[in-house]
Formats: structure tokens, C-alpha cells, sequence
């Protein structure tokens, strides 16, 4: 399966795992959540991947804090937007536990801190200095700070993918108004950025990476929704010279069903880890599928 | 109420960049540490003049010693478009590996956390540092995805994680681009260090940081790293619209010191803005020296070389008289 471009980035991953069963940003460094988790669902299923999969899903358990969040890493004490990212994994490998229903609590329990009743006041009187829409919740990178796209898209996915396993009104809500806030944060060119389309009356460009990623939040949406968006990803797919930027955008684009030309069969040359799971993922025999979410709830 | 009190009960922060601070009440300027501050400016009118000897001299000047010591060249990549100059351009930052080369680091590295986009060695290519700086990929760290440990007492905060390659660099070198922004009025070598702060821990952009308030994190920055040098690359700087959206301004210089306050508001005046009425440089006044008189010029003379940037409306009260 795959051939030499996706086996040699499954291979980088087995050979760069830490000792304590996580993944850094490169190889010799700290475990960190978010290499670890994308590592992981690149390998899932993979031949002989069985030991190392389960080794590092002890030590991203290990990372849960008593409020049911996930540490970015066993350095830092206090839980992030990563906790998405612990979800989907949970989602992936079928454990619906107790510790997943606390990390769900806890992200339902997350709003972006620009939502408050002082801001909206200040928005209704014309005080901000920008055309953001602060009636969406979203979330943050972390607790207590503004929401942006990257944290709000994969928790949209994550929810998604545990609704049937969480019951009650509230996830559907927020995952509703979740998915309006990554549309009022759509930039004037068809993208998504960081998730500041305008200062100043000044609109911001758009990012292909982040354009990709608003796309997964927006799964369930109807076609002629997403028809435009979708061309702003082709178009960004072609032109961006951006490695990561093309992975997420196709990543993307193939939960959509749509076609991405399969990357030439080259061995690989960064030793950035969390690229290479992404690229694993984005293969057309990747597992992206661990980002699809049919139907959404919207 | 003032505004930024507003935005603190709000707890609102896109706000914290959002809402200009031009409302908030001005602290009062301290006299600073005591003694002066050396400040060295240098004529240098294009990136192909010789930016090393040009260097070799304003360190000189500012008496610094960077034997033996492990350097971080902190340049300021945050993102690209061709139109302008947004970016601390690449011959700056190879003159200056070349530069502390020649004066007997142990170790010249750069590193850099870009505060928006998230592959930071795409940018670097577009910024043509890979091709500019002789071993590039070697010697640079993503500072948004290095190891990390805490450091207790910042901005208040019990804990605060900091990329171990800066923690354990002897000098950080501040290799900031002269451009006028739209929050803080001014980016000079004092901003260029939000750089520092791990995007893995807080996020694209740093949001934690505009919670805490910019003003104050740039003080708090800069408190809390002392083993400080700054560059400023003001050969062509930015102008308007700040830091990212605004136009090419030549300015023909580089700006040289060890008090990243003295520098900042050297810079300042070079770019007729009074720093004296930038917040942050206010505040920052108990670290540094912002009064001309506590600033030992060397080089150039500010008026010799100053070169007013265009302001935005909300920022014309800055300038300089």
C-alpha cells in the first residue's frame, strides 16, 4: 500500500518515536500532544504498528488533567486545544470512557474569551475596530484567550465524531454556532486565515493551510455552501509551495471526495515529524478518513 | 472606565488586539537605570553594502564582548509578501552570523516563532533566508515548536514556557526590522521578542500575550531576558499600515545597542516618532533609557538621519515635534 511516499513517512514515524511512546516536533525532542496524536492516526492500521500505538496512547492518558483536558505536553501543567485532538483519537481507537466524556465536558465547557458580555456590548456600540462577529462562541488555543480557526476546526471535528456517544442538546449547539463562527471569520478572498479577516476596515489575506482546516470544520455543509470554498482550496492546492499547507489542503479536499493528484513516490528529506504524519495522512492510502465527519450535525 | 480596563472586565482579547490602546492613560516615565546608554547608528544604504564591517563597528562602539558565548540571532520572520518588507531581511541576518562568527561566539544560531503561519521554514524560503545564510537549516530552530520549560514570575503568571534554545542562549540578539504597527504605534527591537514565545504552549497567534495586554508583554519580555543586543534593520523599514500591510520605507540605517530601550527609542525619533508618547516605551523606561539626554549617540546623529515614517490617522499624534 502506498508505495515508497507514504511507506517511508510511516517508516520516519516508527524509527522517531521516544522512549516514553510519544512523538516531538523532530526527532530527539519532547513528546508533545500534537505530533503524537497525528503520528498515531497516521499509523493506525499500519502492519506492526500495533505495540507502538499503544504505547503511545498510555502516555497521551497520562497527559489528562483532574478538569478532563489534555496537557500540549508533559511539561506544561494546565490543558489545551489539544483536548480536540485527544477526542478524535479516542473516537479512532473506540474507547468512550469516562475520561473521554470529561474531556468532551471540558470543551463544551471552553469559550472564546472575545464572546463575553462586555464585548458584544462593545460590538453593538461600535467600539471594536474590526468587523469580527463576537456572537459566536468557538474556541480557543487555550482557555481563556479569543477563538481562532486551527483550535474551533478540530474541536468541530471531534465533536462531530463523539455527538453519538455524548448525549444532550449542548454539543449539537455548539458544534451549530461552531461552524457560524468559522464562516464569519471567512476572509474577503474566499480562504481562511489564522481567523482575523479584517483590521481597520483592511481585509487580511487568506492562509492555504488554514484554509484547508476550516474546510474539515465545515463538513455537512451543503455543496453550493462549499462549492466556492472548495475552488479557493484547489487553487491553493496548485499554487502553494507550502508543505504543510499542501497536506492539510489535502487532507481536506479527499474528505470531500474530491480529487487531489497523488504526490510522486519521493523518499523523505525534512525531519519534521509533524509533517510527515500529515503528508502519511494526505496520501490518497492515508488515513484522512480519521478527519471526515459525514454529514456533520448542521 | 478607560478602554483598556474595558477590554480587562470584558476578558476579551482578539480585543487585546483589536481595541487600539491609543485611550489608555500614559504611566509616568521613570528616569530609568542609572547612567547612559550607549546607542550606535550606522549608515548603510543597501542590503549589498558592507553590512559586516558596518556591524563590526556599531558593536564596537556599544562595547560588547560576545567571546565564548552561545549566540541567538533573533531576526524578525513573520510573514511574507512581495509587494513589501515585512520581514528582517536575509543579509542582515548573514552579516550578523558572520559578524559574531568574527568576534569569537562559541556558537552563532538563529531562531524565530512567527506569531500567524505555522510552516515557518516556508517562509523563510520565501524571505530567501535558506538561500542567503550560508547553512541555514543547521543553525535555525523553530522557536514555536522547541523544547520548552517554565520560567516562574512572567507578566505575573506562575508559570510561563519559554523555547530551551533561547533559555540557554548567553545572548539574544535582537534582530528587529524598523516598521511602524498598528496596535503599539512602533515594532522595534523590544517587540521582536514576542518571537520568543512557544506557539505549541499558547497558540498562532500568541493570544496570551495580547490578554496580558502588549504593552505589557513587551515590558515583560524584555524584563525577563536581560542578555539583550539589538540590531535593528532600518535600511529599508515599513511605513502606514504596520507590520504587515504597510509600504517600504528607506531608511538607510541599522540602529546598534545594548539597551533595547535606548535602541527602541533612538529608533523611534529616527522615524519621527516621539517615544516618549509610544506606551510601551513608557513603561519599559524603568529597564532602559528612552530621554535623549541618558543616550549616548554614537555614529550618526538621529537629526543626520532622520527619515519621518507616514503614520496612520490613529497614530499621528506620535509624531515627533
Amino acid at each position: 500500500m502506498g508505495g515508497v511516499y507514504l511507506e517511508s513517512r510511516l517508516e520516519f514515524l516508527r524509527q522517531t518515536q521516544n522512549l516514553d511512546g510519544g512523538w516531538g516536533y523532530f526527532p530527539g525532542k519532547q513528546s508533545w500532544f500534537e505530533p503524537t496524536a497525528y503520528a498515531m492516526l497516521a499509523l493506525q492500521d499500519a502492519p506492526g504498528s500495533e505495540k507502538a500505538l499503544n504505547l503511545a496512547w498510555g502516555l497521551t492518558r497520562s497527559w489528562q488533567c483532574s478538569d478532563g483536558s489534555f496537557r500540549p505536553c508533559g511539561h506544561v501543567t494546565d490543558g489545551t486545544w489539544v483536548t480536540a485532538l485527544a477526542i478524535n483519537l479516542s473516537c479512532v481507537r473506540g474507547v468512550y470512557d469516562d475520561n473521554l466524556h470529561r474531556a468532551v465536558s471540558w470543551m463544551l465547557s471552553v469559550v472564546g474569551a472575545e464572546h463575553g458580555l462586555a464585548m458584544r456590548a462593545a460590538s453593538r456600540l461600535h467600539l471594536l475596530e474590526t468587523k469580527l462577529d463576537v456572537s459566536h462562541e468557538g474556541w480557543p488555543w487555550r482557555d481563556g484567550n479569543a477563538s481562532w480557526i486551527e483550535p474551533t476546526v478540530h474541536t468541530l471535528v471531534a465533536l462531530k465524531k463523539v455527538a453519538a456517544h455524548y448525549p444532550g442538546a449542548e454539543l449539537a449547539d455548539r458544534v451549530r454556532d461552531g461552524e457560524a463562527l468559522v464562516w464569519s471569520r471567512r476572509c474577503a478572498d474566499g480562504g481562511w486565515n489564522c481567523g482575523n479577516p479584517n483590521v481597520f476596515d483592511l481585509d487580511l489575506p487568506s492562509y492555504p493551510e488554514t484554509t484547508g482546516l476550516a474546510l474539515l470544520g465545515l463538513q455537512g455543509r451543503s455543496p453550493q455552501q462549499l462549492a466556492g470554498p472548495l475552488e479557493v482550496a484547489q487553487r491553493f492546492r496548485a499554487e502553494t509551495k507550502s508543505s504543510l499547507a499542501k497536506a492539510w489542503l489535502a487532507i481536506a479536499l479527499r474528505c470531500y471526495g474530491q480529487s487531489v493528484d497523488a504526490p510522486a513516490d519521493a523518499a523523505r528529506t525534512s525531519n519534521d515529524i509533524l509533517l510527515a504524519a500529515l503528508e502519511a495522512l494526505a496520501h490518497p492510502d492515508g488515513n484522512h478518513r480519521f478527519f471526515q465527519t459525514p454529514g456533520g450535525l448542521a | 472606565m478607560n478602554r483598556r480596563k474595558f477590554i480587562g472586565l470584558g476578558g476579551a482579547a482578539v480585543a487585546g488586539t483589536y481595541i487600539g490602546m491609543k485611550l489608555q492613560r500614559p504611566p509616568k516615565l521613570s528616569d530609568g537605570p542609572a547612567g547612559q546608554s550607549p546607542v550606535a547608528i550606522l549608515r548603510a544604504r543597501s542590503y549589498s553594502d558592507d553590512l559586516v564591517t558596518r556591524m563590526l563597528e556599531g558593536i564596537r562602539e556599544c562595547g560588547l564582548d560576545v567571546r565564548g558565548k552561545r549566540v541567538l540571532l533573533k531576526p524578525n520572520l513573520v510573514e511574507f509578501d512581495p509587494q513589501t518588507v515585512i520581514n528582517t531581511d536575509a543579509t542582515v541576518i548573514a552579516a550578523a552570523v558572520e559578524t559574531f562568527h568574527k568576534l569569537g561566539a562559541s556558537e552563532v544560531l538563529i531562531g524565530e516563532g512567527p506569531g500567524h503561519r505555522r510552516d515557518t521554514l516556508d517562509m523563510a524560503d520565501d524571505a530567501k533566508y535558506r538561500v542567503t545564510i550560508p547553512k541555514f537549516e543547521s543553525i535555525f530552530t523553530d522557536l514555536n515548536r522547541d523544547d520548552v520549560s517554565p520560567v516562574r514570575g512572567f507578566a505575573g503568571e506562575p508559570e510561563f514556557y519559554f523555547a530551551n534554545t533561547v533559555l540557554a542562549a548567553d545572548l539574544i540578539v535582537s534582530l528587529a526590522k524598523m516598521k511602524t504597527h498598528h496596535w503599539a504605534g512602533a515594532t522595534l527591537s523590544m517587540k521582536n521578542l514576542f518571537g520568543l514565545v512557544p506557539g505549541s504552549v499558547y497558540g498562532w497567534p500568541k493570544n496570551k500575550l495580547h490578554y496580558i495586554g502588549i504593552s505589557e508583554s513587551i515590558v515583560a519580555l524584555n524584563r525577563t531576558f536581560r542578555n539583550t543586543f539589538a540590531i535593528v534593520d532600518g535600511i529599508v523599514g515599513m511605513e502606514g499600515n504596520g507590520p504587515i500591510q504597510g509600504t517600504p520605507k528607506p531608511a538607510g540605517v541599522l540602529v546598534m545597542g545594548r539597551d533595547l530601550v535606548a535602541v527602541d527609542a533612538t529608533c523611534c525619533r529616527i522615524m519621527g516618532i516621539d517615544p516618549e508618547k509610544v506606551t510601551y516605551m513608557r513603561m519599559a523606561a524603568e529597564l532602559g533609557h528612552v530621554h535623549p539626554a541618558r543616550i549616548d549617540q554614537r555614529g550618526e546623529t538621529v537629526a543626520s538621519v532622520r527619515n519621518n515614517f507616514d503614520l496612520m490617522p490613529e497614530y499621528r499624534q506620535l509624531r515627533l515635534a
